[in-house]
């Protein structure tokens, strides 16, 4: 009954949207407003004011920085919502260490050895993605989960120890809030230098000073995003 | 230092400063609390700076990379982004006021987060009522949703979570609706910048812009939380520690409001649709909203479930007054978004100091605490005179406009239901001060108990005091907020 | 209208996402399903907006040798890939807070926890 209700309201609902999407301009026209109004000027004259040869990167730490600032804000305000709610509450009500019902058997010899084999390279990928991100897809993001993932990967096969060794205790918050504070950085920088926060030096003999400037972004973004990723996850495995 | 530079350091200062609160603090919980103290005077700073050049000079922007809009992020600061003010005053006595709160009521572990997630939440409402970019205010609302979903949870009660995954739930799915209205206005127009879309507008098919309108007035009003989009707040209100009550109720909500300000200022522009109808649902949903927040409040026995409900029926009135869309009511209503922040977090302080001292939540346990806590309950009580809207306090003057523009708008009737909803929030905030100080008390030990201590009671007090100085000086914003009001409404020429 | 509507069909189907999506929230008793439900609404929400973006016969905007106009519209890819991160973080608190309920419970079906309280 209640699945019928739900249906037909969804019913209803669904005809004012597919009517308004008819109404939009047609998909994949070069007339569109989205496509002449402020992209042709991105499109045209990004690699070049912008300081990088993937528009989108253009876009994402350069034209609209200031919408990754607040971004990468929300990743790291989600490490800090994933503690408040997981880490261990007032005397009597720790969380339940649950008693594995048989010790796990540790992963196979060959699994660890895989492992250990493919670190580095996974580790090369990542850097590799993050500093090449304004000349092909990829970015500081894709690179620090990749990274990321590598570290969640060592967690489970060869222990928590292990892992941690990547991200130092002492250095552990501030590497969390790396990607923020690389923002708040390069925009003041920015602000002393060019009178604008998140300015980029505009002139044309600087146009390497305004690549390399993206790049410490990216690894700013790419180490951040790594150290919460893992931290996350490390929280929901438990801080046991 | 230029406006621009100032405008962007009310966002850069207390987002640096949630970053660093783990640094910093670690897990002292005192030492955090400092420097969120030192964070938030800094921002107050900067937010009265703003405020004093808005009324010399009028709106004025902060280019973000030096992109001229609508090619980059323009944050822009007018009449109504003067909330500032009030959202860092609140932001810092909640602060000061947690010090000894956090202590008491949280997690030991959990204590340096909690300032974290408060400096973030205060980030993200600043920025949501600064910028002038419907994809930025997205963000700032992300920033401010999440962190409200987890200071719900921080006290690791139970219900405290149950209610946070509601309030997640809801809240996530409005943002959605939100995201796709953005999206449909980028469609239309190509642009992104809130003035560039008003201007482009003009010449865009009806059904998207109405469907956009649709999706961004229901969006914002979940977060509202207006009838009968509210399910999620008693719950979420009530559980929460009193501090994150108190900004909750007095600021989160209305950032939805200000949100639905903003959305007015593009379509009043615009000229693309009549917003009459819009306005018309508006009023008659705040009117609901009014009685039965009113009603429910009557109802319940926990004072800060009654403090939410109560929250709920004036989120009526100011959307009323929005609705109403005459010059009265909606200054009336712009006002009564800054005068119910103060009042609000004057009663969730209040009530949260008492039940810190008592340990009791129920008006009937609490029966006789006004003999030994005075200073506290005197100051509950002006809240509660300023809520009920009698004069000469703050709630008195932004009714009265309201139900002005009621007039005004040629909907007497609506004065009516606003009258009737006062005399509502009369009743139960009545039993509330009766069973202050008049009833036996039903534990003779809270005749005992230690008034609060001074990190909580001087907040409670200047807030206090500031509803009766803001009942006495209520011209001062009325008139602050009228050429603001007056250049939205004179667009649709109204 | 048809003829409009199969023109737009990449729109027509993120609509249909987003009903099926919140079909979910609404019905589903388990909490991990609802939330599944509400991914499946941002993935919608997502594919819309990325679809905005399209051109007919348009490349990756990224410039450099051998690139040859048209691009498809940088921005829509740039939101979404914010709009993303910002799902992850949503995501993230929203598996915590279950985690926690189902400890404080023993059970993460709504009804149930309804009657619990």
């Amino acid at each position: 009954m209640k699945r019928a209700l739900t249906i037909a309201m969804l019913v209803l609902l669904a005809m004012p949207l597919l009517y308004a999407m008819s109404q939009l301009p047609p998909h994949g026209s070069a007339t569109s407003p989205a496509y002449t109004h402020i992209s042709p000027r991105y499109l045209e004259r990004g690699p070049e004011e912008a300081g990088a040869e993937n528009v989108v990167t253009d876009v994402i730490l350069n034209y609209r920085g200031f919408d990754t600032n607040g971004e990468v804000t929300v990743i790291f305000t989600s490490l800090a919502a994933v503690l408040a709610v997981l880490l261990a509450g007032r005397k009597g009500d720790e969380r339940p260490v649950r008693e594995p019902a048989a010790e796990p058997s540790p992963p196979s010899v060959v699994v660890r050895f895989v492992v250990r084999l493919l670190g580095p390279f996974v580790t090369m990928f990542a850097v590799y993605v993050i500093i090449n991100g304004h000349v092909s897809p990829g970015g500081g993001f894709q690179g620090g989960t990749v990274f990321g993932a590598l570290v969640i990967l060592i967690t489970v096969v060869l222990g928590r120890s292990v892992a941690e060794k990547l991200q130092p205790l002492g250095v552990r918050r501030i590497l969390q809030a790396a990607a923020p504070l690389t923002f708040v950085a390069v925009g003041v920088l920015g602000l002393a230098l060019f009178g604008d926060y998140l300015a980029f030096p505009r002139d044309e003999a600087l146009a390497w000073v305004r690549t390399s400037w993206l790049m410490v972004i990216e690894i700013g973004i790419g180490v951040g995003g790594a150290a919460i990723i893992s931290a996350i996850f490390w929280q929901m495995g438990g801080d046991r | 230092m230029t406006a621009s530079a100032l405008l962007v350091g009310l966002i850069i200062v207390p987002l640096a400063g949630a970053v660093l609160t783990p640094v910093v603090g670690g897990r002292d919980g005192a030492r955090a609390c400092g420097w969120a103290t030192l964070v938030m005077v800094v921002t107050s700073g900067i937010a009265a700076a703003l405020v004093v050049h808005v009324a010399q000079v009028g709106p004025f922007s902060a280019y973000l990379g030096g992109w001229e809009p609508p090619y980059g992020i323009e944050l822009r600061f007018d009449e109504f982004s003067a909330s500032v003010a009030i959202i860092c005053l609140l932001g810092l006595l909640a602060v000061v006021f947690s010090l000894r709160y956090a202590a008491h009521e949280l997690p030991p572990v959990r204590i340096g987060t909690y300032y974290t997630l408060l400096l973030l939440n205060l980030t993200g409402m600043l920025g949501f009522v600064v910028t002038g970019d419907v994809f930025n205010l997205f963000v700032f609302m992300e920033i401010l949703s999440l962190s409200g979903y987890a200071l719900v949870a921080i006290s690791g009660e139970r219900t405290a979570e149950m209610a946070a995954f509601k309030y997640l739930v809801m809240g996530a799915v409005s943002s959605l609706l939100v995201l796709f209205a953005i999206g449909l206005l980028y469609a239309l127009t190509g642009s992104l910048n809130m003035a560039d879309i008003s201007a482009r507008l003009s010449g865009a098919a009806e059904a998207p812009a109405m469907l956009a309108l649709a999706l961004l007035t229901t969006g914002l009003m979940v977060k509202a939380a207006l009838f009968p989009l509210h399910v999620w707040l008693p719950d979420a209100h009530a559980i929460a520690p009193s501090p994150v009550s108190a900004l909750l109720s007095g600021l989160v909500v209305k950032t939805g409001l200000l949100g639905l300000i903003r959305v007015y200022q593009i379509y009043y522009g615009a000229k693309v649709l009549d917003l009459s109808a819009l306005n018309t649902v508006l009023v008659w949903l705040g009117a609901i909203s009014i009685v039965m927040g009113a009603f429910f409040a009557i109802f319940q026995e926990d004072i800060k479930m009654m403090l939410a409900y109560s929250t709920i029926s004036n989120i009526g009135y100011i959307v009323m007054g929005l609705g109403l869309a005459s010059q009265y009511g909606m200054i009336g209503a712009t006002v009564h978004i800054f005068n119910h922040a103060l009042i609000k977090a004057t009663l969730f302080l209040g009530a949260g100091a008492i039940i810190y001292r008592t340990g009791y939540r129920n008006l009937t346990d609490l029966r006789g605490v006004g003999r030994s806590m005075p200073f506290t309950t005197a100051a509950i009580s002006v809240g509660a005179i300023s809520i009920v809207g009698m004069p000469p306090t703050a709630g008195f003057l932004c009714k009265w406009y309201i139900a002005l523009g009621a007039v005004q708008a040629g909907h007497p009737v609506f004065g009516v239901a606003l009258v009737f909803g006062a005399l509502f929030i009369f009743v139960y905030y009545i039993r509330m001060v009766n069973s202050f100080y008049f009833q036996q008390p039903v534990h003779p030990e809270i005749l005992e108990v230690k008034e609060a201590p001074l990190s909580m009671l001087v907040p409670i007090l200047i807030l206090a005091a500031l509803c009766l100085v803001m009942g006495l000086l209520g011209r001062i914003p009325l008139s602050f907020i009228e050429p603001a009001v007056t250049r939205l409404l004179g667009t649709v020429g109204g | 209208m048809i003829a409009m509507l199969w023109q737009n069909i990449d729109y027509v189907g993120s609509v249909v996402l987003f009903c099926i999506g919140l079909y979910c929230v609404i019905t589903k008793n388990n909490l991990i399903k609802k939330f599944i439900g509400l991914n499946i609404m941002e993935t919608s929400v997502f594919a819309f907006i990325i679809a905005l973006g399209v051109v007919d016969g348009g490349e990756a905007p990224i410039m450099g040798a051998g690139a040859s106009a048209p691009f498809t519209n940088p921005i829509p890819q740039a939101l979404i890939l914010t709009g993303i991160v910002v799902a992850v973080s949503t995501t993230a608190l929203a598996l915590s807070l279950i985690i926690r309920i189902y400890e404080h419970c023993g059970t993460i079906e709504a009804d149930e926890l309804r009657e619990m309280e």
